[in-house]
């Protein structure tokens, strides 16, 4: 008897029933123009999907080049630009928006138990930015493409003679999108929530939207001064990053990565939450520690913003600054293992099913325990020195935005997949994705630890040969990567095909996302729901019917 | 590492003399050999290494033994238990780590201290490394200077003031745990001792534009003795052939190669291979075209073309493309001995 497939099937999706989100309006406008925060995750849903798959098309084409110490595809150029793409695809039109944009417009507002989004228009209007963004984006690569990796460090990015200011229009916009998805969660956490629903009762999915929103609108318009300035210096040379001219470009290091680490939490936080909802629901237990995993979100938010200069150890910069950085460095590692801990202690006695959300989310917590446990390593100052800028920091934060993020972003896709579309994927196809996603992805990113502690330095077109044998391994992790995710996308699409009808409630859960029907209605809830309980009690759960009491 | 320095791995460059070593897999989780007295660095990394590997098998431990032993057999299992929390179990995982945290972060910035401050013999030791797009110049306490290649005194310890022309780049020894960003226009420093002979890789870790990976230099640690006879500036014996042959390759080697290959296969600039042939024993120069001045023309190769390209490359530009998009900067601060040493290197191309 496989364990997860439950028994009683009590409520399938019946056709002929009220019309839900899918079906409720047809035709182009009824999409393009739509205020449904759910229509408008699905548009994110794909927008970011296709761009993963361009960027993970790029980080082959990488792999591929490497294969040969002397370069297999490319002239170095052209290399180079394959590798910016690759970052700046994964890293502002995938990691950033992807969560919160398709997941958190499609969950929070459920979880909530709001019939929207508090400022439906300006989350179209988010929508409307992103896609700008991608398509001046794409216009770049057209325009003979950008070679100044995803970080722009100035004085290269204001030489070289490439679509620089195309691809930083594109990121300006895109900035404008997380500052306004950002806003929008933070007022809808505040306004929206339904009778009975306090703080503290909230899923954590929803705390993690809200802290991520918070450093999206905290953060994010430095990202977009700052790529401002780099514009207007390569247009008006204003001076202020090129040193020909007095600029310092250590200042666009430092605002860069004022923006840039918060980002890290911008990106990896959403993921948390979803981690934090998936073990819950498969263990079927409450979350362990919920109280300090909230605030460990809430923390990890404001020390985020005060470390930034670890990216900046090699750079000269004072002692004194060295000393604070690396101590908060160290210091926002507590929180983050709070969280780890608190996981595994929700799974330990829990009622695990081993489905394919729950494969994700363990492949995650393995994957994330490196990904954490190198990031200590890398903080220490006089190993970082050596470390910086190699293969070890490629693999770790690999390790974190592809093994953890992207992650948990499957995690949750394969859970709320039945929710979105009322219907079930082929469980077993996706185990198998699973299993070949995680085992090609330590087979690509171990030894590039191996490299970089060896001395491989990163953004290599070429290398030395004593480094061949690693990336021949590391490519091949690669290859078996991306077919894991090809997998993993053919079964996503063929599901909607198939229409196997998914259930009522197909996991178990019971945060309000659950009590809806499937798939919502364009309202969301028929009547105003009404909070009783605690988060995450599973006592109120009647496994019988997979319904919980109406309150 | 001649790979990292051409397009073609088969170009006959091998003036260095260890050969790359064949590629091994048997290096796992560990720094390379310590060649430095850094060895602070060692000692952290591994003691957090041991630290990571413990709280990894820790949490994959608990994780597989939980879903070995609660995997639910039927779908209204319940779970095991429904504890919330258990506050003096999360006192204890976050004091702990907590501690450990703090011992590292102690124990990295007092290993930073020892990297950041000078010591007196060091910058009494004090070398000028220059990084440009895409090479390395380096200048010696005593003023002479070579390119992509420098020798240090074992046991000496050494100090690199940091300059860049163009724009960032970083000098990294990965075997003496060292690296600085190099910033232009920024004063920049790091000082090592190197602790044993050898020869060690010197990489450009800050990207830097199109030949980032291949902004390559090579260091040789030697003895005082063998320091003291200067090897990067070799004697010239301007009477002996071979002498002039063999220095040609060593600087095309060092400064030339980047851009030029000697087999044939065109690189950034056009291949030396046949711009001499050989009739009976003269070296006859082939024909080329050139832009002078926005104009086209026919030349013949010969001596005075060679050393103009060297020291003014921009006045007769090569009509073919690729090359002629491409830009070679100046040499003028080759001497007219090492430019007679490329130009009979060049012309013994065509001896075989
Ligand atoms: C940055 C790349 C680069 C480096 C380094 C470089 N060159 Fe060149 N070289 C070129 C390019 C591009 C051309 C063709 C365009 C031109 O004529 O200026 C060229 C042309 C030449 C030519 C004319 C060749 C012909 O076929 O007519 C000679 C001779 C030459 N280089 C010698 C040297 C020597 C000697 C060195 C080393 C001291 C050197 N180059 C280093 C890029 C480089
Ligand atoms: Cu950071
Ligand atoms: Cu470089």
């Amino acid at each position: 008897m496989t364990t997860n497939v439950p028994v009683i099937d009590a409520h399938p999706t019946v056709p002929g029933l009220p019309k839900n989100y899918l079906n409720c309006s047809r035709g182009f406008m009824s999409w393009a123009g739509t205020l449904d925060h759910k229509r408008i995750g699905i548009m994110y849903l794909i927008g970011t999907l296709l761009t993963f798959l361009a960027g993970g098309v790029f980080a082959l084409l990488v792999r591929l080049h490497l294969w040969e110490p002397h370069g297999m595809l490319f002239t170095n150029e052209k290399y180079n630009q394959i590798f910016t793409l690759h970052g700046a695809f994964m890293v502002f039109l995938f990691v950033i928006p992807a969560i919160p944009g398709a997941l958190g417009n499609m969950v929070l507002p459920l979880m909530l138990g709001a019939k929207d989004v508090a400022l439906p228009r300006l989350n179209l209007l988010s929508f409307y930015l992103w896609l700008s963004g991608a398509v001046l984006a794409t216009l770049a690569i057209v325009l003979g493409g950008f070679d100044t990796g995803w970080t722009f460090y100035a004085p290269y990015s204001l030489y070289t003679n490439q679509a620089v200011v195309t691809i930083g229009l594109a990121i300006f916009l895109l900035g404008f999108s997380s500052i306004f998805t950002g806003l929008n969660f933070i007022v809808t956490t505040h306004k929206l929530r339904a009778a009975g629903l306090t703080w503290f009762r909230m899923p954590l999915f929803v705390w993690a939207i809200y802290a991520t929103a918070i450093l999206q609108v905290l953060a994010t318009p430095v990202l977009g001064i700052t790529v401002l300035l780099v514009a207007f210096e390569r247009l008006y040379h204003i001076g202020i990053f090129d040193p020909r001219l007095g600029g310092d470009p250590v200042l666009f290091e430092h605002f860069f990565w004022f923006y840039s680490h918060p980002a890290v939490y911008i990106m990896v936080l959403p993921a948390f939450g979803i981690i934090s909802e998936t073990v819950s629901v498969h263990s079927r237990k409450p979350l362990f520690g919920y109280k300090l995993i909230a605030f460990s979100s809430l923390a990890i938010a404001i020390i985020s913003f005060l470390v930034w200069g670890h990216h900046m150890f090699t750079s000269g910069q004072s002692t004194y600054a060295m000393f604070a950085f690396s101590f908060l460095t160290f210091f926002v590692a507590i929180p983050t293992a709070i969280k780890e801990f608190s996981w595994v202690a929700t799974i330990w006695k829990g009622s695990i099913a081993l489905n394919s959300p729950m494969l994700y989310t363990l492949a995650f917590l393995i994957i994330f325990a490196i990904g954490g446990l190198t990031g200590v390593i890398l903080g220490a100052l006089n190993v970082d020195l050596h470390l910086h800028d190699t293969y070890f920091v490629v693999a770790h934060f690999h390790y974190v935005m592809m093994g953890s993020i992207a992650l948990a972003f499957f995690a949750g896709l394969h859970h709320w997949w039945p929710k979105m579309f009322g219907v079930i994927y082929d469980e077993t196809l996706a185990k198998i994705a699973c299993g070949i996603i995680f085992v090609g992805f330590n087979i690509t990113f171990v030894p590039q630890f191996i490299m970089g502690s060896q001395g491989m330095p990163r953004r290599y077109a070429t290398y030395v040969d004593e480094f061949h044998g690693y990336h021949q391994v590391s490519t091949i992790g690669a290859m078996i990567l991306g077919s894991g995710v090809a997998l993993m996308v053919y079964y996503l699409v063929a599901s909607l095909l198939q229409r196997k009808p998914a259930m009522e409630n197909q996991w178990g859960g019971v945060t309000l996302d659950w009590q809806t029907p499937t798939p919502p209605p364009l309202e969301n809830f028929y009547a105003p729901p009404k909070v009783t309980h605690e988060v995450y009690d599973y006592s109120t759960l009647d496994l019988k019917t997979l319904q919980r009491p109406v309150s | 590492m001649i790979a990292l320095l051409t397009q073609d791995p088969q170009a006959p460059v091998n003036y260095v003399a260890n050969p790359a070593p064949a590629p091994v897999l048997d290096k796992w989780g560990q720094l390379p050999e310590l060649a430095s007295t850094f060895d602070h660095v060692d000692g952290l990394f591994y003691f957090t290494y041991i630290v990571c590997i413990f709280f990894f098998f820790l949490i994959l431990g608990v994780l597989l033994f939980s879903v070995v032993k609660y995997r639910r057999k039927t779908w209204d299992q319940p779970a095991a238990s429904n504890v919330t929390h258990n506050t003096p179990l999360e006192v204890v995982w976050t004091v702990i780590p907590l501690i450990i945290v703090m011992v590292m972060f102690a124990w990295g910035f007092k290993g930073c201290l020892d990297m950041t401050t000078v010591p007196h013999e060091a910058s009494r030791n004090t070398y000028v490394a220059t990084a440009k797009q895409w090479a390395w110049d380096f200048k010696y306490p005593n003023g002479s200077t070579s390119t992509n290649e420098v020798w240090l005194v074992v046991g000496k310890p050494v100090q690199f003031y940091l300059e860049s022309t163009d724009v960032l780049h970083a000098f990294f020894l990965p075997s003496m745990r060292v690296k600085r960003d190099i910033i232009p226009g920024r004063f920049q420093s790091v000082w090592f001792t190197p602790t044993i002979t050898g020869e060690f890789h010197l990489f450009c870790a800050e990207y830097c534009g199109k030949d980032h990976s291949r902004m390559y230099a090579q260091a040789h640690v030697v003895t005082q003795a063998e320091f003291d006879k200067e090897p990067w500036n070799p004697p010239i014996d301007e009477t002996n052939l071979q002498s002039l042959i063999e220095n040609g390759k060593r600087i095309f080697g060092q400064q030339c190669v980047t851009c030029h290959t000697v087999n044939g296969t065109g690189s950034v600039g056009p291949t030396w291979k046949g711009l001499f042939t050989k009739q009976g024993d003269q070296y006859v120069g082939r024909q080329r075209e050139v832009i002078e001045g926005g104009q086209k023309k026919t030349i013949t190769v010969d001596d005075a073309y060679i050393i103009e390209s060297i020291k003014q490359p921009d006045q007769k530009k090569v009509a073919e493309s690729p090359y002629d998009r491409n830009t070679m900067s100046s040499f003028a601060n080759l001497d007219d001995k090492r430019i007679k040493c490329l130009i009979a290197y060049i012309k013994s191309l065509a001896d075989n």
